[in-house]
């Protein structure tokens, strides 16, 4: 009875041959995914640190920081608010590196992590010499700055109220030399896209060795 | 000892088999538990795995890790330093014992000798391996790796080392409910097992040839008292790394001191020994079985 049952499927195929096609939808199938595939690789060998996604607190530069890091996860372990991440192989040798993504939940700056970091890839530092990056306030979105109306949410929730941002006739501006970068303004802001984003722009100058 | 030869004794059970097992599996609890020590109670007393493992204030770092991150920044912190130097002197002493009685990776495939044992209904057995490959394969991972590490600029192993990414795929799963893609290095590792018992500890692993380069003159090695063995050859089946103890290779760069071998042997004729630091050292030596024995 199996037998019967089998062999008139294997006579409609040729066996082992392919036909043109498929072998087209192949080829097209192939030649759509290589762009993908460039991306990827850009991807593999560049930083993971861009606008609102920043290393942990008293992190070395970038330069260094994934020849540091031994990816032992305990930054993350310890962070009370559980805002520092972990990537995975999806961005290549920066694999198991932390990273925070301040516009989901920010850093509250309480420090634990860079005083658990065997390597050193996270310095214990003071919390206001922290540079995670620096506030940008976007004119163009942001209400007060458009005149549309009155909020001082990034203002609020600053710890370093009037120091980092003080507001010039209510409208937000970040002074540079108190800014953390620590993003809680990034995550208090209602507009969407955010108005006030963190640049790391300290993240790529290069380390003293 | 010293004794003539006699008629074999009923075998006085040494349970080193077990005491490994339990050891495993409290080393496996400690990296299984502390994700949600840390996630739901916030207890922070563990932290990490076996990259680097916290217990209070008592950090360690692991060695290979540890080196591979110093060759490409060249700089050096002390905590780091000072994090490696313990898992050092374990392994100049005691040699690769991180391998055979800490690390996940060998745990599980204990759980698969465990298993595979029961199975096969054989008190003692040894699984012809598909293939065998030279020893020195070992050596070309470590430095090959740590080649690739440098000429890449970015270490490799911190990513990618089984050990590790056992430890961080749990804190995935209990941190982040999802889990990372690269464990399925872990799988294939496992299903490396169907080649034989230890495919990628015995050739494959740059972590373990490291612990063994390390432990090359260890203090503790597994002797074997040439007055009681009656090469039975249990030893050389028991041994799930691949090697002959009888043909006194326990004694050599390779063996992991894990006492498969010990716990087999019906004589007691095996036994391990901390030579150096015992007085009877010189008479050990002479017990020493000649390397080239056949």
């Amino acid at each position: 009875m199996k037998k019967e049952n089998t062999s008139p499927k294997d006579s409609d195929k040729r066996n082992g041959e392919i036909s043109r096609r498929e072998f087209l939808r192949v080829l097209v199938g192939f030649s759509l995914t290589l762009p993908e595939l460039a991306h990827a690789k850009s991807k593999f060998f560049s930083s993971p640190v861009h606008t609102n996604a920043l290393r942990p607190p008293g992190a070395v530069p970038e330069d260094l920081f994934a020849g540091k890091c031994v990816r032992c996860g305990r930054c993350a372990e310890v962070c009370p608010y559980h805002c520092i991440e972990m990537l995975d192989i999806r961005h290549g040798l920066y694999a198991g590196t932390p990273i925070i993504y301040v516009d989901k939940i920010p850093c509250y700056l309480c420090m634990e992590c860079t005083k658990v970091c065997p390597t050193g890839t996270l310095k214990p530092i003071p919390q206001e010499e922290t540079r995670m990056g620096l506030a940008v306030v976007d004119k163009y979105r942001c209400i007060t700055w458009k005149g549309e109306g009155i909020c001082r949410s990034c203002y609020n929730a600053c710890p370093y109220k009037d120091k980092a941002i003080y507001l010039d006739r209510l409208r937000p501006v970040v002074n540079k030399d108190h800014c953390t970068g620590c993003g809680l303004c990034t995550a208090a802001c209602p507009v969407t896209p955010k108005a006030i984003n963190i640049e790391p722009i300290y993240s790529f100058k290069v380390s003293k060795r | 000892m010293g004794k003539p030869k006699k008629e074999p004794k009923i075998k006085r059970k040494t349970y080193i088999d077990t005491w490994r097992f339990l050891f495993q599996i409290g080393a496996f609890i400690a990296i299984l538990v502390n994700p949600f020590l840390n996630y739901y109670f916030h207890v922070k007393v563990i932290q990490g795995w076996y990259q680097s493992i916290a217990f209070g204030h008592l950090w360690f770092v692991s060695p290979l890790e540890g080196i591979e991150a110093l060759l490409i920044t060249k700089i050096i912190y002390m905590p780091w330093i000072i994090g490696m130097t313990l898992p050092i002197i374990v392994a100049l002493l005691l040699g690769r014992v991180f391998c055979s009685w800490i690390c996940p990776i060998n745990f599980f495939y204990e759980i698969m000798d465990r298993v595979h044992k029961k199975i096969s209904k054989r008190s003692y057995y040894k699984r012809k391996p598909l293939f065998t490959l030279p020893r020195w394969i070992l050596w070309v991972a470590l430095v090959g790796e740590l080649m690739l590490a440098m000429i890449v600029g970015k270490p490799i192993f911190v990513f990618l080392s089984p050990p590790g990414l056992v430890g961080r795929e749990i804190m995935m799963a209990v941190f982040f409910h999802t889990l990372a893609l690269e464990g399925i290095i872990v799988l294939i590792v496992l299903t490396t097992y169907l080649i034989s018992q230890r495919f990628f500890c015995q050739y494959l692993c740059p972590l373990g040839a490291l612990l063994a380069f390390i432990g090359a003159k260890r203090r503790l090695i597994i002797v074997q008292d040439m007055n009681t063995c009656h090469q039975c050859g249990f030893c050389d089946r028991a041994c799930p790394w691949g090697i002959y103890p009888s043909r006194g290779e326990a004694e050599g760069i390779y063996c992991t001191n894990c006492g498969s071998c010990v716990a087999v042997c019906p004589f007691n004729a095996r036994k391990f020994v901390f030579v150096g630091f015992t007085p009877s050292s010189e008479k050990l030596k002479l017990e020493k079985v000649p390397s080239g024995r056949q």
